[in-house]
């Protein structure tokens, strides 16, 4: 029973953190967040469908993460902390760009589309996530989310025409 | 070559998304096609919003640290607890405001006992240069932890507030108590 729990954990870590790495811009807290889902997947182990278990790992995924932003905007509010807690690593991705000066745009590009992401708002965010970064289909993303597949494609909708405002920004 | 039936730029855009999804049909893809061929505007969108597009999906999805997994499957056969969630370690409001009455009530301390220390000398004979030295140092010193303790305490205090509210009433305190003002003096706003 531990082995095939062990699998399922090693199928759907990466999801689960990567999800969870992009909503929350934090690493230790990803973390924690991976070890707490997988946790409730031991749980229920019993309980969950097969067919359902990427869908339900993800919706729990979010839960979770929005209880930690629900803290951590109260404690904003409260003035303890500051704006950002990007550390940095999701930005991690290497450019082909062979001349220094597309590489340095490139680069800015990448640097203030990751900041319109971490900014993007909730239930854009989340769709923009599983569908742009996971590669989820809509239907999917629906089923995680608990909405119907038409409203996925009205948030992913808002979602895009936002990052697009804010990177014309400065941008003539 | 076939005709295509022409569309407006709010038409193209409505057609963004299932271009990006890969939903689009071929001839509405034609009509797309042949809009961005004459309107430089809807092209520029198509091509920002492609490019966001490429960036996000070329963006890691890393990997959990393998230990996470570990300590969850030890976990699961009742070999450990898991570690419960980190906690971040920013100070609570009480217990801010309990480090900045501190600090206020060493400033009070330090320029208050300072000057009636320096007032009592007074009664007998004028104050020594050394002795107004020291006040002054004292206040520096009282208002330079304040200054600390409210950056610590993750607090933005500006200097000219500082300036205003504390260094200036502080230092008018000790002059009075030096008899260099009157303490009748109405207070001046700055």
């Amino acid at each position: 029973m531990l082995t095939a729990f062990e699998d399922t954990a090693q199928r759907y870590q990466r999801r689960v953190y990567s999800f969870a790495r992009y909503l929350l811009s934090n690493r230790e807290e990803a973390e924690d967040v991976t070890q707490e889902v997988l946790l409730r997947l031991w749980r229920h182990r019993d309980g969950v469908d097969e067919e359902r278990l990427g869908s339900w790992l993800l919706r729990v995924t979010r839960n979770a993460c929005y209880d930690l932003l629900r803290k951590r905007r109260s404690e904003a509010a409260a003035g303890l902390l500051g704006a950002s807690l990007d550390d940095g690593q999701t930005a991690e991705v290497a450019s082909a760009e062979p001349d220094p000066r597309a590489h340095a745009e490139a680069a800015d590009f990448r640097r203030r589309l990751l900041a319109a992401l971490e900014d993007l708002g909730e239930p854009y965010k989340s769709v923009v996530i599983l569908r742009e970064v996971q590669g989820l289909p809509h239907r999917e993303i629906g089923e995680a989310l608990g909405i119907p597949e038409v409203t996925v494609r009205v948030h992913l909708h808002r979602g895009r025409l936002k990052l697009r405002e804010r990177l014309k920004e400065g941008y003539p | 070559m076939m005709m295509t039936d022409p569309i407006t730029c709010d038409q193209a855009l409505d057609l963004l998304d299932p271009w990006l999804d890969g939903d689009l049909p071929p001839e509405e893809a034609g009509r797309l096609r042949a809009h961005l061929d004459r309107c430089p505007a809807c092209a520029a969108e198509l091509a920002l919003a492609g490019r966001i597009q490429r960036e996000l999906r070329a963006l890691p999805q890393p990997d959990c640290p393998p230990e996470v997994i570990q300590r969850v499957v030890r976990t699961g056969r009742g070999e450990i607890v898991p570690f419960p969630p980190r906690t971040r370690t920013a100070p609570t409001m009480r217990t801010t405001r309990m480090r900045i009455a501190a600090a206020a009530a060493v400033l009070a301390l330090a320029v208050g006992g300072r000057s009636l220390f320096v007032h009592l000398q007074t009664q007998r004979d004028q104050p020594s240069p050394e002795q107004v030295a020291q006040a002054t140092r004292d206040a520096r010193l009282a208002l330079a932890y304040l200054g600390k303790v409210t950056r610590k305490a993750g607090l933005d205090v500006r200097d000219e507030v500082l300036e205003k509210r504390l260094v200036v009433p502080a230092a008018r305190s000790v002059s009075r108590s030096l008899g260099e003002i009157p303490a009748a003096e109405p207070r001046k706003e700055l």
